[in-house]
């Protein structure tokens, strides 16, 4: 297995610049340690970046929170600026995986593994959170609505690396009501079966403002657009709940595997929408 | 690769490959057997050892990690007057059955008495929750650490 | 009654106390088994990866054997290895060994095997009313007494489904070989429940190429539940036989994903259960049992396992006509062994279930059809063997009253009434009869020595071992306090089959029920052969005569008996019997039951340490909940799980409060504890879920998506 650890930043981005194979970044670990073991990667090349603390920040400023790739699960439970700014990401957290892997986890690493099972997606997409990605000739910020293509497939070239996460604070606290609710097999320690968030603003029972996204659910984590588009504008009062399960029909394509069944992960969904509505 | 952390509060290093995983590397390298494997993905907690303070699985952290940080292991907390604390409980309540999750939940436990310590039964499920115990049920480990941490109270958080 | 404290409890929370993979010898290799990746097929090719010097690997498979090539187990019928063709996914093909663990793991996983793939079953479901799939040991207990169904009389009928369970023990299976060639002798190290069971494996698959075999288990037994009583005869005749041909002492310890992927479970089953009630008097009077358990490709322990099943299928209830036909049924999976329970769980989860479906069927609550129908003193198993104690009633009523059922029931009901999540509280009574089933107890002729030296230090030698269960802290309790020597002058040897007498495996809660006794019964020998008041002075005053040995055999009451061929007679000599109430909370939303609360009433005799009595059945009855709610191994379509990832235990944020108590514990005799805690809970969760919703789930676990499908039928009915 063939190692490298940069001494900062551009070092990095120079050297992966000139790489024509395969790599993988070492983070915290706890993902690419499981896919050694299961003999997933096997000759590629690692590159360690855990020790670059200039990823690691999280940086506040009047109109965003930025966040290192870096930051442990760990360090956003335990943060100020995030408990202040966006408590809402911080209690939908509490649960992930265990406070053992909270202490390794990197928030980078969860949205680079790309698995449309990753406890942060639901939340960064309804934050409408973006992405810093940088090369070492390059720096691009995308929103995460557009990062991912397919699954496992994102919009991150070869020579690049997920630098910062962008959070606004321009429509958070707007929003009356949120939903954060990952369904698994327990209670800690735990992969979704599915993952439901949504953020509403309501007035005079009219839904000003909708935004919903589903884990594990489809190809890659995803904004339900459709859903949102119906509902914004309504009133409670006139919600129609067949079309609404329609669109979700259209949205969401759940499949069946060791862990659950695509019937289930979808009526499951469902409710949880429903019940933020109705309730 | 040469890689130095400390370990248990002496200096050491190794020439390794760097993404030799803790775990191995303190079990053949260190003969620190106290770190126990199970299930070697980071599901049991078997191997949990304290990286600079905090609690972690050593089956999913490679040895370049720890470069330059601090290791501890349950031996080393044993030593420690909250480690031997929790020893005294979890000795005392019969808690310990095949024993072979033990080293980590006294890892995890000595964290959660250092960095919190009330003896509140919610906080201590959700601080031992990324550690399994077949045989128990949980209940006289809970009991344990509850006991530690109103010792520990009474001692006036003597740490 | 005192709560001594386990000898070897700081050693193993600090974790200097030794498991299998902390022993090293000199020159030691290690070993890693390849195993069958389909179902069924004929082995077309095995190819080595050819970037490895093959000359430094040690390889072994079928034709290395010289000695015999079936495991001796209580059904000799699986060999060490596959030969031509595979069985069942997980059968061994080969074993090799290596100095060095990296190269070894590199080079296994570029092993390629072929195979021509055949027709294979898998579920328990597809073997249905297959007559060829039915093989082995079959039982009929005949009951029958002549009654007559009544034309009023109410007839309820159903099948109920229980998957396989994994042990899960913390310790995955591992085993040292030491071949002393001079010698002709081979030493065993390993974590296992049987160590003469292994000795006898090591001979077969060596011969006469071996004069002795040593077995020793390792300081610290990571758990077993019976995971550790078979699996470990077929690992330690490969390892032995890996450190025969290199000549070098050589240790096997398998990957979790191996270790749950090849060794055995708890059997799922097909329980067939039909009565017949009479309406008037709310007494069942015909029960028929059709109890059906996947043995997986080979019997091995199964026949043994279904005979407790059968005998365990009519539940805790008095019913005068009773049939019960059991069976095994094959599939091409591995053998199903033993786990905490040994088939009573199954029986429990059917009968248990059946009566609550009687029950409200009679539209009667479930505790008054129970109380109408729990045996009482003087009533027969279907085996005949009279019912000589009231205490599973006891168990019975006394947990209705400590849990406030009644109150709850009702309470419940009208919180359903008007809420979407639901409120349950289920009952389930059970028991486990002692020690081996039948005669096997006398066959087994369990033997035991006890040696005291100068200074009175009291050391026991038995072959039965420590595996968490804290058999050994309570077996030198139950001697000190026998004869009121000091606790800290007793010891008990680490099983090992040179220096232990034969003292019988560590299963079927028999250790301290079995063993445990005849330690007493030796201590009270001893003191009164001596006449002493006080051991200690005695040896003192007496020094000459020691260190001295003594020794005990296991004696059958000579007052019962049993018929193999019809199950008729005294099963077990002595029963521990239990009841408990669960109580849950539904969740509408996400279909999901949430566990609240668990009380347990349990007779297991005299208690002889409450704090590891407590601690045990804590651990059997947690084990039991994930068996009725979240624990499941295979999945139709999609295969076996391949580790903790999969298989999710619960973690200390899934489990409710756990309440344990004892009754009855005045009895002078320590009965067997293992194993009860874990055959009655499962089905309480399914009956609270019962009272809950309303709606009759005959399969567990009680997982979210079994619970979805099942109110979608509900509501098409």
């Amino acid at each position: 297995m063939k190692f490298y650890k940069p001494d900062n930043l551009n070092e990095l981005l120079g050297y992966i610049n000139n790489l024509e194979n395969k790599f993988y970044l070492l983070a915290g670990g706890t993902d690419i340690n499981v896919q050694i073991k299961n003999g997933f990667i096997n000759d590629e090349e690692i590159i360690y970046i855990n020790h670059l603390d200039e990823l690691r920040n999280i940086e506040d400023s009047e109109r965003e929170l930025k966040l290192g790739t870096l930051v442990t699960f760990a360090e956003i439970l335990n943060s100020d600026l995030i408990s202040n700014n966006f408590p809402f990401l911080q209690e939908s957290l509490k649960n992930f995986a265990s406070p053992l892997l909270q202490n390794m986890a990197t928030i980078g690493g969860n949205i680079a593994n790309g698995s449309p099972t990753a406890d942060v997606l639901p939340l960064l997409l309804v934050l409408e959170a973006k992405l810093e990605l940088v090369s070492s000739n390059s720096s691009r910020v995308v929103e995460i609505k557009d990062y991912f293509t397919g699954y496992k497939k994102t919009l991150l070239k070869s020579d690049e690396i997920i630098k910062n996460i962008i959070l606004s604070k321009d429509k958070y606290h707007l929003f009356t009501k949120k939903l954060y609710k990952k369904v698994g097999a327990r209670n800690a320690l735990t992969i979704a079966k599915a993952a439901i968030a949504c953020l509403i603003k309501t007035n005079n029972q009219v839904i000003e403002d909708f935004v919903i996204a589903a884990g594990s659910l489809n190809e890659f984590a995803r904004r339900l657009y459709r859903v949102e588009n119906y509902l914004i504008g309504k009133k409670f009062s006139e919600l129609d709940y067949t079309e609404i399960e329609t669109l979700l029909r259209k949205e969401i394509t759940p499949i069946s595997d060791i862990r659950s069944d695509k019937e289930y992960r979808f009526q499951v969904f469902y409710n949880l929408l429903e019940n933020f509505l109705t309730v | 690769m040469k890689i130095s952390f400390t370990l248990n509060n002496k200096k050491v290093s190794i020439d390794t490959e760097p993404t030799k995983r803790l775990l191995d590397v303190l079990r053949e390298d260190f003969k620190m057997m106290e770190v126990k494997e199970s299930c070697g993905e980071g599901e049991c907690g078997a191997c949990t050892v304290l990286l600079d303070d905090k609690p972690v699985t050593s089956c999913l952290l490679n040895i370049i990690h720890v470069e330059g940080k601090k290791v501890f292991t349950s031996e080393g907390l044993s030593k420690k007057f909250l480690g031997k604390l929790l020893i005294d409980c979890f000795d005392e309540t019969n808690a310990v059955q095949c024993g072979f999750c033990f080293p980590g939940f006294l890892v995890t436990s000595y964290h959660y008495l250092k960095t919190d310590g009330e003896a509140n039964l919610e906080k201590i499920k959700v601080a031992l929750s990324g550690n399994i115990c077949r045989c128990t049920g949980y209940q006289k480990i809970f009991e344990s650490v509850m006991l530690a941490c109103l010792r520990n109270d009474s001692t006036g958080g003597k740490s | 009654m005192k709560n001594e404290r386990k000898f070897d409890a700081r050693p193993k929370v600090i974790g200097t106390h030794k498991f299998v993979d902390d022993y090293h010898y000199d020159g030691m290799i290690y070993g890693a088994l390849i195993y069958s990746k389909v179902h069924h097929g004929k082995i077309r090719k095995i190819t080595y990866p050819n970037d490895f010097k093959l000359s430094e690997f040690t390889i072994v498979k079928l034709e290395d054997i010289p000695g015999k090539i079936l495991i001796p187990e209580p059904e000799t019928d699986q060999p060490f290895f596959a030969d031509k063709e595979v069985f069942f996914y997980g059968q061994i093909i080969l074993a090799v060994a290596h100095p060095n663990k990296n190269i070894l793991n590199n080079f296994v996983k570029k092993i390629k095997i072929e195979y021509e793939e055949l027709s294979a079953i898998t579920d328990i479901k597809e073997t249905l009313d297959n007559k060829e799939n039915t093989f082995g040991k079959q039982i009929i207990i005949d009951h029958r007494r002549n009654v007559k169904v009544e034309k009023n009389w109410l007839k309820t009928h159903s099948v109920y489904y229980t998957p396989h369970q994994e042990q899960a023990y913390l310790e995955t299976q591992a085993m040292i070989a030491k071949y002393d060639e001079q010698n002709e002798e081979m030493f065993i190290l390993g974590t296992m429940q049987c160590p003469f069971f292994v000795k006898e494996a090591v001979e077969t698959i060596l011969g006469d190429k071996i004069k002795s075999v040593q077995v020793e288990t390792s300081e610290g037994i990571g758990g077993g539940f019976g995971g550790k009583e078979d699996f470990p005869n077929l690992l330690a005749g490969i390892t032995a036989l890996l450190s025969f041909k290199s000549k070098l002492p050589v240790k096997i310890v398998l990957d979790r994903s191996d270790d749950i992927t090849i060794t055995t479970k708890r059997h799922p089953a097909r329980i067939e259960v039909e009565t017949y009630t009479d309406p008037q008097t709310n007494k069942i009077r015909k029960m028929n049992v059709d109890y059906r358990l996947d043995a997986g490709f080979y019997q091995t322990l199964s026949p043994v396992v279904l005979s407790r099943g059968v005998l365990h299928a009519s539940g805790g209830y008095n019913i005068e006509d009773v049939y019960i036909h059991g069976r095994l049924i094959r599939s091409n999976t591995p053998p199903n062994g033993a786990f905490r329970g040994f088939g009573a769980p199954q029986a429990f989860f059917a009968i248990e279930s059946h009566i609550e479906k009687i029950a409200s069927e009679l539209k009667i609550e479930s505790y008054q059809f129970r109380k109408i129908n729990i045996f009482r003193k003087g009533d027969e198993f279907p085996s005949t063997q009279k019912i000589s104690e009231d205490n599973l009633f006891d168990c019975f009523e006394s947990i209705v009253e400590k849990s406030d059922y009644l109150t709850k029931y009702e309470k419940y009901k009208k919180f359903n009434q008007t809420h979407k999540d639901k409120l349950g509280i289920g009952l389930a009574i059970g028991y486990h009869g002692g020690g081996y089933t039948g005669n096997g107890e006398k066959v087994l002729d369990s033997e035991i020595k006890i040696k005291i030296d100068k200074k009175a230090i009291v050391t026991i030698y038995i072959s039965n071992v420590d595996m968490g269960q804290g058999a050994h802290t309570t077996l030198a309790q139950l001697f000190s306090e026998t004869i009121d020597h000091p606790f800290e002058l007793t010891n008990v040897h680490i099983p090992n089959t040179k220096i232990c007498p034969n003292s019988g495996p560590t299963v079927a809660s028999r250790t301290i029920y079995i063993v445990g006794n005849m330690v007493s019964d030796l201590a009270r020998k001893i003191k009164k052969d001596f006449g002493f008041d006080n051991l200690k002075n005695f040896v003192k005053q007496n020094k000459q005569i020691f260190p001295k040995e003594f020794s005990a055999k296991y004696k059958p009451d000579p007052n019962i008996s049993f018929d193999e061929n019809t199950y008729q007679g005294t099963g077990y000599k002595d029963y521990s019997w239990a009841a408990c109430a669960v109580e849950l909370y539904y969740h509408a939303d996400t279909y999901q039951i949430e566990l609240l609360n668990c009380w347990s009433m349990l007779d297991i005799g005299h208690v002889v340490n409450p704090k590891i009595a407590v601690g045990q059945a804590e651990g059997g009855v947690l084990q039991a909940l994930a068996y009725g709610s979240s624990e499941f191994f295979y999945k139709k379509g999609f295969g076996r799980m391949h580790g903790f990832t999969d298989y999710t235990l619960p973690t200390t944020m899934d489990i409710p409060k756990l309440f344990i108590d004892f009754i009855h514990t005045d009895n002078e005799i320590a009965k067997g504890l293992g194993e009860v805690p874990m055959d009655y809970p499962a089905p309480a969760v399914r009956n609270a879920f019962f009272n809950a919703t309303g709606i009759f789930i005959d399969e567990i676990p009680l997982i979210p998506e079994t619970i979805f499908h099942a109110m979608k039928k509900e509501k098409k009915l």
